[in-house]
């Protein structure tokens, strides 16, 4: 019984790594923009990032 | 054990007597082979040898005070062979002023003898006699049998505090006699000394839900109560068995991991160099060149390394497919503090991060960069790195914690089932029996020895 949910679970993981490998995914955040008009090559200024008003860091102890 | 098997030839043969001490009608189920037999009405224990029946001690009980599980009479097959039970005796010890009592039931069949059943708290035992001697040293903890090793659990002197039905020994309420247990599951081999007599006997555990089978006894048994001297665990023969598997998989995941490492893409696809005039205000955001993702579907991994010293750089990143404007929005900051203070010198950050894109199209693309920092701090250089089909090793790492984690729970849930069965022990501690579980347990104890000695 274990064995055997122990060999199908094994073989899930190893699958999901492979499948993970595979397609490329990551563990980083990224946001997907559909349609960005191609105005935006000649005017790169036309186009407000999502992460344009972030906090940033200032630094320093 | 078994249900169903064969009952002795014929109908029960049984033998019937008057108590003398009541007159009340006794039942003899093992005729010559009783030595004792005691009188269910009137609590005399009777000389059976004896034709007139010798009363050899009364004592007091009420008749209900501890009815048997397996009612006297009763007939049931072990091990392929048919016993009535005839007798039964409850004994208790004594630990810390507590009174710990189990039951004994004596089986008896005509041609194979008699053979006992012991039940604590729902735990039970079959119990025969041994015929040769364990090999055991004086004072040592373990002794052998037949090449296995029995590790001491308890040593106890356990007096009989009641008796009903037959016995082929003379039993006495009151009597004493000094037990030592050794086990290895599902075994115990237990003596039992009295005076220089030393009887030396075997229990293998059995779960209740057998002996009711085997007796076809009405009702369930009573449940487990803890964990019982030579309970088997349900899992510790699991541990080895899911460590093995676990060792197969992570072999296969390293396989994989270089197999995927030798076989990716891993492709530089564009890099730029650029500056950034923080003393100009401006308009900063531009465009690279186009540059073309190819393959399937995988990651894209972008590298930024910026001559940052004690100042910040922002980046927001856009990848664009020019073909259908499917864009990837993100951005990252690379900075690089330091200095030296009454603690010593000290630094923040680095010049370097990177990041992954998941999961890319192949196609055209372009950045769309928008760099930010403080005003008035100079020229800020950096450079622009992106990858192709880069394998990504925190997978990989996830995978082998993913295979690591049920490994775990069982290993864990089976150490600390024996844990749970040598605290009940005298000579509790961990087994060094040199199984698999042994050596993890002794390990977990080395290194917590060690955290001790450090926080001494």
């Amino acid at each position: 019984m274990i064995r055997t949910f122990f060999l199908i679970y094994g073989v899930a993981i190893l699958a999901g790594v492979s499948l993970a490998e595979y397609r490329g995914w990551s563990l980083n955040r990224v946001d997907e923009v559909l349609n960005v008009p191609k105005s935006v090559r000649d005017n790169p200024g036309s186009y407000r990032s999502v992460y344009g008003y972030y906090h940033h860091y200032t630094g320093g102890k | 054990m078994s249900s169903g098997g064969p009952t002795p030839a014929g109908a029960p043969q049984v033998k019937s007597l008057n108590c003398p001490s009541c007159g009340a009608t006794l039942t003899l189920r093992s005729f010559s082979h009783a030595v004792t037999i005691v009188c269910d009405s009137c609590h005399s224990i009777l000389d059976a040898q004896d034709p007139r029946l010798k009363i050899l001690q009364t004592f007091q009980a009420a008749t209900d005070e501890d009815p048997p599980l397996i009612p006297l009479g009763t007939r049931g097959s072990i091990r392929g062979t048919a016993y009535e039970a005839v007798g039964f005796q409850r004994r208790t010890i004594h630990v810390d002023g507590v009174p710990y009592s189990w039951h004994e039931y004596i089986l008896f069949n005509p041609f194979q003898g008699f053979r006992y059943l012991t039940e604590y708290n729902g735990h039970w035992n079959d119990v025969s006699i041994l015929r040769s001697l364990p090999i055991c040293s004086p004072g040592a903890s373990t002794l052998n049998y037949l090449g296995e090793t029995y590790r001491l659990f308890q040593t106890a002197t356990a007096g009989t505090s009641f008796v009903l039905g037959e016995f082929p020994w003379q039993v006495r309420v009151g009597e004493t006699v000094e037990v030592c247990d050794y086990v290895s599951p599902p075994r115990v081999i237990s003596s039992e000394k009295t005076g220089t007599e030393v009887t030396w006997s075997m229990g293998e555990y059995v779960a209740g839900r057998d002996i009711w089978k085997a007796f076809k006894l009405q009702g369930d048994p009573p449940a487990p109560i803890g964990v019982y001297e030579n309970q088997p665990s349900p899992l510790s023969e699991n541990v080895k068995l899911v460590w093995s598997l676990v060792a197969a998989f992570v072999i296969l995941l390293v396989a994989m991991l270089l197999f995927i490492y030798s076989t990716a893409r891993d492709e530089q696809v564009f890099e730029q160099s650029y500056e950034f005039n923080t003393n100009i205000k401006r308009e900063a955001s531009f465009v690279t060149d186009p540059f073309e993702l190819k393959g399937h579907t995988s990651d894209v991994e972008l590298t930024t390394r910026a001559r940052v010293d004690n100042n910040w750089i922002y980046l927001n990143y856009t990848l664009i497919n020019q073909d259908n404007g499917h864009a990837y929005d993100f951005g990252r900051e690379v900075s690089y503090y330091h200095g030296y203070d009454e603690d010593g010198s000290w630094s923040e950050g680095g010049t370097q991060d990177t990041v992954t894109v998941p999961s890319v199209p192949p196609g055209n693309y372009y950045l769309r960069v928008e760099p930010e920092s403080d005003y008035y701090r100079g020229a800020i250089y950096y450079t622009i790195t992106l990858k192709r089909d880069v394998p990504q090793l925190s997978f990989f790492g996830l995978g082998a914690l993913a295979l690591l984690f049920p490994a775990g729970l069982v290993t864990w849930r089976s150490l600390n089932f024996e844990h749970l069965r040598w605290a009940e022990s005298d000579y509790g501690g961990s087994p060094d029996d040199g199984s698999f579980l042994s050596t993890i347990e002794n390990a977990v104890d080395s290194v917590k020895s060690m955290s001790g000695d450090d926080d001494e």
